[in-house]
């Protein structure tokens, strides 16, 4: 860090674009008194050498001594920027513009700050500053980099050539355009002529390779990413950032002692920013975490979870697995590693610094991480949905090379959800409804731009369900042989306006509308009818308060089949259910929660009150199976597993009794003796007397006197003497 | 374990609902004690059940069963009182919300020592019942509070739990057909913590034991801290026909092979750590199975 800072002393009339600009601007501010030059100078020099602590005292002086001037603001809040500390930057930013609200450095600061959080509004903020100052190079470079984001090419090149027009030897503009041919293959052994500009001016600007690393992780080109993190850092070695995104993202494919090593390095030179410091802290936590090898998967769970989760994760895996190699005709050649984290806050330190949602799962090559179902509020989280979502992730960025748009590979991923099982996968939810209302939905074409720098707040999850939408209508219209087709075609660099052209034989235009056009025959009922919908549903929930159960039934009638897809909290299902059964009509009861159950619904609780009312019906088959949908949605549930072995023990499947009372007893049960005594009562039914025996001695073992595990010992001790 | 039951001992039951301040809580808290009434009553034995709820829920009505089961009550006899409701603790003392004037954990204490039964158990699943902690352990007397402090002052959602263990057989988890005291603290305290994981809410409340007289009170008794031992040994719910049948004359020779079979099978058990494990699976083994014989000549 330290050779850094003096290097950009020394190096700044070379860096016309970027700090060459801040050096114009802090020098013309030395000129305007000698008392606040010399000010300025010291917070400048103190943060030159690394004394962030002095500066920063330097700078609150400065501020507190001319209150009125937004430039000492502007430079500290820059000083926070480089420090981690955005939110005080964009504070100092914002006074800046209270006082000055032109002032192009802190309209840039503002850029600076929201393109760090993939928001929409850097380019606003970009834009103004260079209306306020037509020749900030910085701003048409921060442009190039989110036009680049977005993946669109040939507008970052625009970008960067007008700031390469206004300052020729602007590094960064350089180094974008160095990335666009990198991501495009344009290179030889990453020597493009780009990069020999580059260096020819510098040869230790590490910062351009660092700038293509950036690029191939947002296009999920990890082997990529690393590579160029590994040459900056080879010709910039204190260049701290390179080192901590390395440390990330070798941590992401699974090298951890290597990221560990990176990561500590950093830390040790006191590059300390979130995102190394959190992933520091979740490598300490590894060792908490068990791995399961078996063949083509490897499955890292948590010691507190492992035993319980493990059946379910791991066969579900391996079908996953199976299913994809054959719809993708793809065998991969090395196994899936799959990592489930019980605490939230673990998981979302693999995502730190990605854009999109990556709520629920994340892909990296062949590593997988996701929630475990016990870090979400139970009914909230579908594991085997965001399971084989992600899996899906893992094929199409290994036929394609990593190269593929986002909007293609997330549309799959969608789309395989509900092909795994239509009653998995989300719903139609009622933000999507108001995009497709207010005809939010983007252009095929720039559909990307949706995930990495959404204009609203819900544009990500519309992002995704239009993306899934678009991929089900080319199986729909053309079949599924052509995605693969696409996808096929995306491996070779092909854009999407070229694959569309090419696969579906008409302009992406035509595409849009003809896809808008079947969205909206699909969904018009609801689109239309969502406000009296709406209002319904508000009046049946009133009827239901008041134990009204005739009109709950009347109302929600006439409103049920706008918006059938509705099964969140508080569902007319649900409404019309408990309606039904205070009129005594356990029948109609189950007939609304089936309906529940099959369009996909998740409350533990409701699926549990069907599955009794299926019991009482006298249908313990379909109890069992309203039962068994659970274990995809919260397997952390010791009653789901006793009434689900319960019930499948009594239908004779043996199997699928064990491995539910496995699970009791992987839960830690209140009552391990009968949780070991079902077991036992399983084995000996599937004829594993040995297991059988082992289960009643540790049934004893917690309560010795338990008369009917005493009894069946007696049974099999007898019929053993008996051989 | 053993439950130490004298014989022709009577248990006396004295459940309280106190104000639920908005009806969705009034309703709940009558449910509940409503439920435990019922769970009380089909147990059979010679259980004497009260259940003071809604309006009757005084502390003039409280004051009046607690004296007169103070003049009912013998040595031998057992008593239980369960308080459900709102609870407030003012940094000194602890209260239970009752319409008209509230009771203080002090006036409960001083109620309480009046009975003559030396075996006694308090349960108070109110908001901020850890409050009342001070003032009602003693010598002889389980307390069980719904929470650790008298600061922890959101409603509780033990009452439902205690309620749940006392109805299901699982809270059994030594098969005596008996659920004692500390069974059914940990099935509702193992409940507890899996509802609030499930909700994903951070837990207001934090059950504690104290059966020892002197101590603060413990989430988790055990030997090593001396807490449980007496909750271990206090009957709640009769759950089939457990009589003892060590008062068979006939049947006390077997009876004795019996409580030295279950003796060493204890022994056993705590010098697991130490054995092999195949010598310990051999040993055990061979223990159950003359105890499961023994049992089943006791029962001919």
């Amino acid at each position: 860090m330290k050779q850094r800072v003096q290097r950009r002393g020394a190096e700044t009339p070379r860096r016309p674009g970027g700090r060459l600009s801040r050096y114009l601007c802090i020098t013309a501010l030395i000129s305007l008194t000698s008392v606040q030059a010399q000010t300025l100078e010291r917070a400048e020099s103190l943060w030159k050498l690394d004394n962030y602590d002095a500066a920063n005292n330097a700078f609150r002086d400065l501020v507190k001594a001319h209150p009125k001037n937004p430039d000492y603001r502007v430079r500290w809040g820059r000083l926070f920027l480089e420090r981690f500390n955005t939110a005080e930057a964009a504070k100092l930013f914002g006074e800046a513009l209270a006082i000055r609200k032109d002032h192009p450095g802190a309209l840039m600061g503002l850029a600076l700050v929201a393109a760090d959080g993939f928001e929409a509004k850097a380019v606003e903020y970009a834009q103004q500053a260079l209306m306020a100052d037509p020749k900030l190079t910085e701003a048409h470079v921060l442009l190039a980099r989110l036009t680049l984001e977005d993946n669109d090419a040939k507008k970052a090149a625009e970008e960067a050539d007008k700031a390469l027009v206004i300052s020729p030897q602007t590094l960064d503009a350089m180094a974008i355009h160095a990335s666009i041919d990198w991501l495009d293959d344009k290179d030889d052994n990453s020597d493009t002529p780009w990069i020999r500009r580059i260096l020819a001016l510098d040869p230790h600007y590490g910062e351009a390779y660092a700038m293509g690393a950036r690029f191939f992780i947002l296009n999920r080109r990890y082997q990529e990413g690393i590579r160029f993190y590994r040459k900056a850092i080879e010709i910039q070695p204190d260049l701290w950032s390179a080192h901590s995104q390395l440390g990330i993202n070798l941590m992401r494919l699974g090298f951890e002692d290597e990221a560990k090593a990176q990561l500590e390095d950093c830390y040790q030179h006191h590059y300390r920013d979130a995102a190394t410091v959190n992933t520091l802290t979740l490598l300490d936590s590894y060792r908490n975490f068990v791995t399961y090898r078996d063949g083509n998967t490897i499955l890292k769970l948590h010691r507190k979870e492992a035993a319980l989760l493990r059946p379910y994760f791991e066969s579900e895996m391996k079908h996953a697995l199976a299913t994809y190699e054959k719809k993708y005709g793809l065998k991969l050649d090395k196994p899936v590693q799959v990592e489930v984290y019980p605490d939230h806050e673990d998981f979302a330190v693999r995502t730190m610094g990605l854009p999109g949602l990556g709520a629920l799962g994340v892909t990296f090559g062949y590593v997988v991480a996701m929630d475990s179902p016990s870090g979400r509020k139970a009914g909230t989280f579908h594991w085997a949905t965001t399971m084989w979502h992600e899996l899906s992730h893992v094929y199409v960025l290994t036929a394609t090379q990593h190269r593929v748009p986002r909007w293609f590979t997330e549309g799959m991923a969608v789309y395989e959800e509900t092909a795994a099982s239509p009653e998995w996968g989300d719903r139609l939810d009622p933000q999507v409804i108001h995009a497709i209302k207010s005809k939010k939905l983007l252009p095929v074409a720039e559909l990307d731009r949706g995930f990495v720098h959404p204009t609203y707040p819900s544009q990500v999850v519309v992002s995704y369900f239009q993306a899934g939408r678009i991929c089900g209508f080319i199986e729909h219209e053309w079949g599924y042989a052509k995605l693969l087709a696409m996808m096929h075609d995306f491996a070779t660099s092909a854009t999407t306006v070229e694959v569309i052209e090419k696969e579906l034989g008409m302009k992406p235009e035509e595409f849009d509308k003809k896809f808008l056009a079947a969205v909206d025959a699909e969904t018009k009922t609801v689109v239309a009818g969502f406000e009296d919908w709406r209002k319904g549903l508000k009046e049946v929930a009133a009827l239901a308060k008041a134990g009204d159960s005739p009109q709950v039934i009347e109302k929600s009638e006439a409103i049920r089949d706008i918006y059938p897809d509705y099964v969140e909290a508080g569902s007319l299902y649900e409404f019309r259910s408990d309606a039904y059964l205070a009129l005594n009509n356990k029948a109609a009861a189950i007939q609304e929660l089936e309906h529940y159950a099959k369009i996909g619904g998740r409350s533990p609780e409701t699926l549990k009150k069907l599955a009794t009312l299926l019991v009482e019906a006298g249908r313990p088959a379909d109890a069992a199976a309203a039962l068994d949908r659970l274990n995809y949605i919260n397997p952390v549930d010791e009653d789901l597993h006793r009434r689900l072995g319960d019930l499948w023990f009594a239908q004779n499947n043996n199997d699928g009794a064990i491995r539910e009372y496995q699970a009791v007893l992987a839960g830690k049960p209140i009552d391990p003796a009968t949780a070991h005594f079902n077991l036992a009562k399983a084995y000996r039914r599937a004829s594993r007397l040995e297991n059988a025996r082992d289960e009643l001695v540790l049934a004893l073992e917690a309560a010795p006197g338990y008369r009917p595990a005493q009894k069946m010992l007696l049974e099999l001790s007898q019929s053993e003497q008996g051989k | 374990m053993l439950l130490t039951t004298p014989t022709h001992a009577a248990t006396y039951y004295l459940t309280v609902a106190g104000l639920g301040g908005e009806p969705d809580y009034e309703q709940r808290f009558g449910l509940w004690a409503g439920e435990i009434e019922a769970i009380l009553k089909s147990s059979g034995g010679d259980a004497k059940v009260e259940t003071l709820k809604s309006a009757e829920a005084t502390r003039a009505n409280v004051r009046a069963a607690l004296e007169k089961i103070a003049q009912e009550a013998k040595s031998q006899d057992a008593l239980v009182v369960m308080l459900i409701g709102h609870g407030s603790y003012d940094g000194v003392d602890y209260k239970l919300n009752l319409p008209g004037p509230d009771l203080s954990a002090a006036d409960l204490a001083a109620l309480l020592n009046r009975v003559p039964a030396t075996r006694q158990l308090v349960v108070n699943m109110t908001s901020a019942s850890g409050g009342a902690m001070s003032s009602l352990r003693k010598e002889n007397r389980v307390v069980i509070t719904a929470t650790k402090t008298g600061a922890e002052r959101n409603a509780t959602v033990f009452p439902r739990f205690w309620v749940e263990a006392l109805r299901d057989p699982a809270a059994d988890t030594d098969k005596s057909e008996t659920i004692s005291a500390l069974e059914a603290f940990h099935y509702a305290q193992h409940k507890i913590t899996e509802y609030y994981e499930s909700q994903k809410r951070l837990a207001t409340e934090h059950a504690l034991l104290e059966d020892t007289g002197k101590g603060e009170g413990v989430r988790a008794p055990s030997a090593e801290n001396t807490e449980g031992l007496r909750a271990a040994a206090f009957p709640l719910v009769r759950l089939g026909a457990a009589t003892s049948i060590a008062n068979n004359p006939e049947k006390m020779k077997l009876f004795e092979k019996k409580e030295q079979l279950e003796q060493q099978i204890d022994e056993l058990k705590y010098n697991k750590a130490a054995m092999q494990p195949d010598q310990y699976k051999k040993q055990l083994t061979a223990l159950l199975v003359e105890l499961a014989k023994t049992q089943e000549e006791l029962e001919k």
